[in-house]
């Protein structure tokens, strides 16, 4: 049940506002549950035909030649779609926002680079017939080596997936390879820090699954314009992207859409309204496209899998003193929005803590897997679990109640946060101690004291000078360096260089992201 | 093409089609068959329907019972007396696959499906077939090694001896999403005990191999012996002899073969 704790920051809201913190019914819930809602594929238009895909077997291949000859007088057939056909056959979402460059084709045209990129579309008066088609173009592949590993992507010699992004890298404003975060000395810190801990998490590609695969209908409408039905999460992204691909002025499209079927992120890349509007383009005909259970898996983007270095050193008393984060995030074949993602993430680290010396390089890694994309707090979710199993593993290591060591090493108001930014209505503070009180966790009672608001500011909020190299590494001779699992710790990274990129660490991870720990439960005190 | 649906009153006539047509698919539930048309499976162009009413019927008034090919999960979940059956039944997708998928269909379904039939495998099932030549019935074993060359047949029902007792059949299945999801190993045991014995031990496994199969070494360890601790284990040591399981996303291999005796000594103690 909704509890709202007004007693806490209550001179900082507005009680007058007429929508926050106040109950109101989803105006579309109604039709929801009661199965009113249409969706994009409840349009049955009359004369509708079928667009269905040919897509890759292989993760990476030279598409050497395409016969579509004997799928055009297969039956049913009204149009066969190629690459050449499709008039600005490149494109990113981002670049309608000035925000990388166009990698990905509508349709293959010289090689594909993972298993289900769209390479023939047919165009047919049912689905069936489309399907028919499909079975008879004959295309000659030529296998290429693939990789699929991010840190492979980057070792020199590696196979280049996307020949947009030579070094297997996307490329920030232009010129870096990362994203990078540096703030204080590192190095320094982690040679004044009692322990020092490094740990791997390996994240997986999660699959939206939406109940409601992604699909669009497109219509030639008057005018010579044409009305499209659309499952799309970003409606007028979708009508930029489709007026950009198809090489038209944006209003000649009326874009219908709303009703999502389940989305999550998932729908938010414009998948399947170009070659639909296309369809309809060359047909005169309404055409739908909508994506069957595994396209949805094969070509609907999921979520990036992620793996992420975390270096930290904690003093005995529960100050952490130095963060280090390298992370690779798997983009797959092409930038959908990991590239974003990666932007989310470095304005995210360190975490909600306030600590002296941060250094983050975040990479974007093409791979020749099924391209990556939003979904739900994407860049940010899987650092917020790596970095908070990293507090329990700390919390246990200088033997501190994991809530407790959240606690203190939290931001406060006036604290610098690694971004250079005073930190302001932090609040994370009076979170944990009501997280703590709803899960019957005891604090000790000076904790229970603080806030966000005391103590903050001060030496907390200076920006010490930040090394243009880092600092040679001088370990304490108290220092005890620690890692978990019994494997040997992980070897110390390089300094950064944008070329060539970091090399794997020389031993085994030691643990995956599906790290056990449970030792949290074996701090608790009372 | 377009796709010919044919419904028949009678299983000969129904049976008939199938046999006379390569790309004739016969369609219970539809959970396979509907999914493989609308993924775009072109080599099915007939569909052939059957709405004899033996399909869906089930015989429990001797030791041995006999359950219609057209059963659903959900008519064995609501028959008292099939209660050994209805964890197996539990265990298969969510309510709405339980409502339209049937038994029949359970024996064509590839890994990591076909979970119902690890059970039947373990009881020793009987699979009652009508091809072109007429009915027959064939050992379930028998069947599953034919299952590929089968497509022409219907099948008819299936029958099995009821357990003599609760303890004697035992079911488990190791899934990652619950209680819906693909199994990364289904086990089923059943175990009669005459004078203190075990004697005709059957352990089946699936997703342990191509199709469903016998674990024989476990069975042999345990044959003839009470079913005490050093009996347990024996059968644990053995279980993944003879296996030969795939990588899925669901697990590796080698995954598979490790937990498949965690996972026999867990059904043969009784621990959850």
């Amino acid at each position: 049940m909704l509890e709202l704790r007004k007693d806490i920051f209550a001179d900082e809201r507005d009680d007058n506002l007429n929508e926050i913190g106040k109950g109101t019914q989803r105006q579309d819930m109604l039709g929801h549950v009661t199965g009113a809602s249409t969706y994009f594929d409840d349009h049955k238009l009359q004369g509708m035909l079928h667009l269905k895909v040919l897509r890759s077997p292989h993760a990476h291949a030279r598409l050497r030649r395409i016969d579509t000859t004997e799928a055009e007088r297969a039956p049913g057939v009204r149009r066969i779609i190629r690459g050449a056909d499709v008039p600005v056959n490149l494109n990113t979402l981002l670049s309608l926002i000035n925000f990388g460059k166009d990698d990905e084709p509508s349709l293959a045209v010289d090689k594909v680079r993972y298993k289900g990129e769209p390479i023939v579309a047919i165009v047919a008066d049912s689905p069936r017939e489309a399907f028919e088609a499909l079975a008879k173009v004959r295309v000659d592949y030529e296998p290429l080596p693939a990789v699929f590993d991010v840190e492979e992507a980057l070792k020199p010699g590696a196979p280049v997936v996307n020949e947009t992004y030579p070094k297997n890298t996307f490329v920030y404003h232009d010129l870096y390879d990362h994203q990078k975060l540096r703030f204080g000395d590192v190095e320094r810190g982690f040679a004044e820090a009692d322990h020092v801990l490094e740990q791997r998490y390996q994240m997986s590609p999660i699959e939206h699954a939406p109940t409601e695969t992604n699909g669009s209908i497109a219509a030639p409408d008057t005018n010579g314009r044409y009305v499209v039905y659309t499952s799309t999460q970003a409606l007028f992204f979708s009508l930029d992207t489709c007026a950009k691909i198809l090489d038209v002025p944006s209003n000649t499209f009326h874009f219908i859409g709303g009703t999502v079927g389940g989305g999550f992120g998932g729908k938010v890349d414009t998948l399947t309204e170009p070659l639909a509007i296309l369809g309809a383009m060359l047909t005169g005909r309404p055409v739908r496209y909508q994506l069957g259970r595994e396209e949805e898996m094969q070509f609907g983007s999921p979520r990036g899998a992620e793996r992420i270095y975390i270096k930290d050193g904690v003093m005995r008393d529960g100050r952490i003193v130095a963060r280090k984060i390298r992370a690779y995030f798997d983009s797959g074949a092409y930038t959908r929005l990991s590239s974003y993602a990666v932007v989310k993430c470095a304005a995210h680290l360190p975490g909600p803590y306030t600590i002296p010396n941060v250094y983050g390089d975040i990479y974007c890694v093409f791979t020749n897997r099924t391209p990556a994309t939003a979904m739900r707090g994407f860049g940010v979710t899987a650092m917020d679990f790596a970095l908070e199993c990293q507090m329990d593993k700390l919390a246990h290591l200088v033997g501190i109640d994991p809530m407790e060591f959240r606690i203190l090493n939290a931001y406060r108001d006036g604290d610098m946060k690694a971004h250079r930014r005073e930190a302001k209505n932090t609040a994370l503070i009076e979170c944990v101690q009501v997280a703590a009180e709803k899960a019957k966790w005891p604090l000790r009672e000076d904790v229970k004291r603080m806030s966000s608001r005391t103590d903050g500011g001060g030496s907390r909020a200076t920006i010490s000078p930040t090394p243009r190299e880092p600092a040679p590494q001088r370990a304490a001779a108290s220092q005890q360096r620690t890692t978990y699992d019994r494997a040997p710790p992980v070897a110390t990274q390089p300094p950064p260089s944008p070329t060539p990129p970091p090399p794997r660490p020389s031993t085994p991870a030691p643990s995956h992201g599906a790290t056990r720990f449970s030792s949290v439960f074996g701090t608790r005190r009372r | 093409m377009p796709v010919t649906v044919k419904t028949f009153g009678s299983t000969g006539e129904a049976a008939s089609a199938l046999s006379s047509d390569r790309s004739a698919r016969y369609l219970g539930g539809g959970t396979l068959v509907m999914r493989a048309l609308n993924e775009g499976d072109i080599s099915i162009s007939t569909v052939v329907r059957a709405t004899d009413q033996a399909l869906s019927r089930i015989d429990v008034t001797s030791s041995r019972i006999t359950i219609g090919a057209g059963v659903t999960f959900a008519k064995i979940l609501a028959e008292r007396e099939l209660a050994f059956l209805h964890a197996p039944a539990r265990s298969i997708g969510g309510p709405a696959v339980r409502n339209m998928g049937t038994v029949g269909g359970n024996l064509f379904a590839p890994n990591p499906y076909g979970d119902f039939t690890v059970a039947l495998l373990a009881l020793d099932a009987t699979v009652s077939v009508q091809g072109g030549l007429g009915a027959r019935d064939l050992p379930i074993e028998e069947f599953l090694q034919s299952r590929e060359r089968q497509s022409g047949a219907l099948v008819l029902a299936v029958s099995c001896q009821r357990p003599a007792t609760a303890d004697a059949f035992r079911y488990r299945k190791i899934a990652r999403i619950k209680p819906k999801g693909g199994s990364v190993i289904t086990l089923a045991a059943h175990l009669p005990v005459s004078s203190g014995r075990i004697s005709g031990a059957r352990i089946a496994l699936g997703s342990m191999a191509a199709m469903q199969i016998r674990a024989r070494a476990a069975e042999r360890a345990l044959e003839g012996r009470a079913l005490d601790d050093a009996a347990i284990n024996a059968a644990a040591a053995v279980a993944a002899e003879g296996v030969s399981p795939t990588d899925n996303a669901l697990g590796s291999a080698w995954y598979r073969r490790e937990i498949v005796g965690v996972h026999l000594r867990r059904l043969l103690s009784g621990l959850e």
